[in-house]
Order: C-alpha cells, then sequence, then structure tokens
C-alpha cells in the first residue's frame, strides 16, 4: 500500500541541453542546411523586408516605419562615431550595425515560442507530439558557431581593409610592431626588441578575436537556450505531471525569457562595441595617439 | 580537431552559407538602408540648419520692418499733428474774424438804432412841443379872451418850446 515518490537522482538535475545539442542539427531531407541556417535566413528576409517598407518611400516628414528606421540608425551612427571616432565612422557603421542590427534580431528571434521546440524526435507520444524533440525545425541563428564565426570572419576581412586603407600596409606592420610613446632616440633602438615581442603577442591576440568573438557569442546563446530548455522540463524532472508539469513547465521559463531579452540586446552590444574597438585600436594614428 | 568541428558543427557548406547570408544583409542594408536614412537624416540636419538661417534672417527683416512702420507712424503722427495744429490756428483766425464781424455787425445794429431812437425821440419831442403850445394858446386865449395874432401865437410857442426843451 506505500505510494511510489518520484526519485530523484543527480542526472535528473543535470541542465537538458537545448534541443540538438550544441552542434546545429540538419533539417531531416535537407542535405547540410541546419535549422540555424534556415532561420538565419528567415531573419535576413525579416530584416531585410521591414527596413525596404520603411525606407521604399521615404520622406521628410517620416511615417512610424521610417521614423523606427531613423532613430535606430541615428542611434547606432552616434555610438559608433563615438568609438571609431569621425573620419573612420561612415566606412566602420555599415558593418558594425548591420552586426548589431543581425545579432539581435537573431537573438530575439530564438525567443520566439517554438524556435527550438518544434521539430523531429523518436518517440512519438500521440498525433503530432513527441516525447523528446532531437531535431528542431528553427535553432536560434547565434546559436550556432558556423554564424558566430561568420559573423566574426566578415568582420575580421573588413577590419583589415579598414586598418589597411587607413594606415596603409607599412602603416599597419608599423602601428602593430613599432614603438609606441613616442619614444626617440637610443631609447627608441633600445626597446625595439620588446615592442617586437609586444608585435607578435598583438598578432596573436588579433589571430584569436575571431574565435573569442564568436564562441563568446555562441555560449551565451547556447547557454540561454539551454536554461529556458532547463527551466521548461524542470517540472516534469521534479515528478510534476500533468497539468501541474504543464504550468510549470509555462511558468518556470518565464522570468529567464525576460532575462534572455537582456542577454540578447546585452551580447549584440559587446560584439558591437568589441568590433567597434577593433577598429578603433587599428586605425589610430601613432602621433593621434600622443595628443 | 576535427572532433571539435564536429562537436561545434562546423563544416565548410554551412560555414560559407552562414557567410554569404551576413554579407547579403550587410549589402542590402548598406545600399537600401544606411545610405539613403544617412542622406536623408543629413537632408533634415541641412534643412533644419537653413530653417534656423532663415529664421533668423525673417527675424532681422521683422526687426527691421518694425522699425520702419515705427518710424513711418511717428512721421505720421507728426504730419497728423501739425496738420491738425494748423486746422485748429485755421479755425481760431476763422472764429476771430467772424466773432469780430459780428461785434461789428451788432455795433452798427446798435448804433443805427441808437439814430433811429434819438430821431423817434427829437420827433416825439416836436410833436409834443407843437401840441403843447397849441394847447397852451388856446388856453390863453380862453382865459384872456383876446384873440391872439400870429405874432402873439409865435412868442407864445416860443417861449413854452423853450421851456418845454428845458
Amino acid at each position: 500500500m506505500g505510494h511510489s515518490l518520484p526519485i530523484m537522482t543527480l542526472d535528473s538535475l543535470n541542465p537538458l541541453l537545448a534541443a540538438g545539442g550544441i552542434a546545429a542539427p540538419e533539417i531531416p531531407g535537407l542535405g547540410w542546411l541546419t535549422n540555424s541556417i534556415l532561420v538565419a535566413a528567415i531573419v535576413t528576409f525579416t530584416v531585410v523586408l521591414f527596413v525596404r517598407m520603411a525606407t521604399k518611400r521615404m520622406e521628410l516628414i517620416p511615417g512610424p516605419k521610417q521614423n523606427f528606421v531613423e532613430f535606430v540608425i541615428e542611434f547606432l551612427y552616434g555610438q559608433v562615431e563615438g568609438i571609431v571616432g569621425k573620419h573612420v565612422a561612415p566606412r566602420a557603421f555599415p558593418l558594425l550595425a548591420t552586426v548589431f542590427i543581425f545579432i539581435i534580431t537573431a537573438n530575439w528571434f530564438g525567443l520566439i515560442p517554438g524556435v527550438g521546440t518544434i521539430g523531429f524526435g523518436e518517440e512519438k507520444l500521440a498525433f503530432l507530439s513527441l516525447k523528446e524533440v532531437s531535431d528542431p525545425i528553427l535553432r536560434p541563428a547565434t546559436a550556432d558557431l558556423n554564424m558566430t564565426l561568420a559573423l566574426a570572419v566578415v568582420f575580421m576581412v573588413v577590419w583589415a581593409w579598414l586598418s589597411v586603407s587607413e594606415l596603409g600596409l607599412w602603416g599597419t606592420i608599423v602601428h602593430i610592431f613599432g614603438p609606441k610613446g613616442g619614444l626617440q632616440g637610443f631609447l627608441k633602438y633600445a626597446l625595439m626588441p620588446i615592442f617586437i615581442f609586444v608585435g607578435v603577442i598583438e598578432i596573436v591576440s588579433i589571430i584569436f578575436r575571431p574565435m573569442s568573438l564568436s564562441l563568446r557569442l555562441l555560449g551565451n546563446i547556447f547557454a540561454g537556450e539551454t536554461l529556458l530548455v532547463t527551466m521548461g522540463g524542470l517540472g516534469e524532472v521534479l515528478g510534476a505531471s500533468g497539468f501541474v508539469a504543464w504550468i510549470l513547465s509555462v511558468a518556470l521559463p518565464l522570468p529567464f525569457y525576460f532575462l534572455e531579452i537582456l542577454v540578447g540586446a546585452l551580447q549584440a552590444t559587446v560584439f558591437t562595441l568589441l568590433c567597434g574597438v577593433y577598429i578603433k585600436l587599428s586605425t589610430t594614428h601613432d602621433d593621434e595617439e600622443h595628443h | 580537431m576535427e572532433g571539435i568541428l564536429e562537436t561545434f558543427g562546423l563544416a565548410w557548406p554551412k560555414f560559407i552559407s552562414q557567410v554569404v547570408i551576413v554579407l547579403i544583409v550587410y549589402f542590402i542594408l548598406s545600399k537600401y538602408a544606411f545610405g539613403p536614412i544617412l542622406a536623408m537624416l543629413e537632408a533634415r540636419r541641412q534643412r533644419i540648419t537653413d530653417g534656423e538661417e532663415n529664421l533668423k534672417k525673417i527675424e532681422s527683416e521683422l526687426e527691421k520692418a518694425e522699425e520702419k512702420v515705427q518710424g513711418m507712424l511717428d512721421e505720421a503722427n507728426g504730419d497728423a499733428e501739425r496738420l491738425i495744429a494748423e486746422a485748429r490756428e485755421s479755425a481760431e483766425s476763422v472764429r476771430n474774424q467772424k466773432t469780430q464781424e459780428a461785434v461789428k455787425e451788432a455795433q452798427s445794429i446798435i448804433e443805427k438804432a441808437r439814430e433811429a431812437s434819438k430821431l423817434e425821440h427829437e420827433k416825439a419831442m416836436n410833436e409834443l412841443k407843437s401840441d403843447f403850445g397849441r394847447l397852451l394858446i388856446d388856453a390863453t386865449s380862453k382865459v384872456t379872451g383876446k384873440v391872439l395874432d400870429d405874432s402873439d401865437q409865435k412868442r407864445i410857442n416860443d417861449e413854452t418850446a423853450g421851456q418845454v426843451a428845458l
């Protein structure tokens, strides 16, 4: 006559990974097309469509859509100009603004209900109902290293072009390996080995920039997805069933949705800010630094 | 290394697709969003600057126009005051002239009336004297019973007239 209590083990408390694991799964039957590529395409289409609608018939007295786009672009331009300076801002702005707009849209798109939870799986509970979704159809585009690395690599290419076009090839090399702090005379030559060594460290840090940028973004967004999945399934893990489990699956992730809205905006800002700082560091003339 | 790539799902086709997507967004936003919007913002900024300059110009012109209007008003006020003063002087002069004419006319009327009155008075006195003399003669002739001749009558008349005149 004893009631069986749900047994909690340490395994059951482990966070569930977001559906599909850290590697974005391919959509069954579509070859290499992953769910994150699909979402990236949807995000691109959404952004482009909205921007085209807002800017198709621009007027001096703007409508709501044009006004919103103008507000975003003016705000971003002000921020970019503040970081990279007035001289470089016109050339750096398109990339930095694209990166910010794309990342924030992709991050927030991942919070739409259904992203990561609708897809394919093995164990069927009922018609159109699975015990576990192993291959979701949609996945946040920025929760895929291919996308975050693509963003970082595109940035690095534009960064290299901006640096060389601003300082010249020789100027860039001197900027990295040359003496800093306006040193002259004997001291300049005496400290040259140290500056060259610092330059080598700088090169290493530049090489690692794409990885640090892409992994930071991937880690944060994938962790957010995992957190939401864990919170959504926590009720069942703790032994709740039926209606209570359903309520908990909605209520428990809810506060974390607000957190993820914040994280989504924050990660877009951090990525863009770091890109801006890298541009600023590599396009500042040495004589400007001394003033 | 291969294991890491597999764990993260890194693969050339997927990576290149994502690069292409990023580039598409980059080029489309640059062409259709950033360029036109920044141009529009610049146009609006320029328009506001022009508007401010025009406003200053208009304010300056307004100030000048107000000064001009004030000058014209002052001038018009001066003219009006001068005209009023002239009209007042003219009216005073006319009034004086008319008054003098009226006084003169009144004096003339009074003078004429006075002369007429004097003549009437003299006429009445003469008639009175004549009547009084005749009465006196009648009375004298009745008292004395003497028929008075012409020389008596004349003497009595003269004496009476002389006494009545006193």
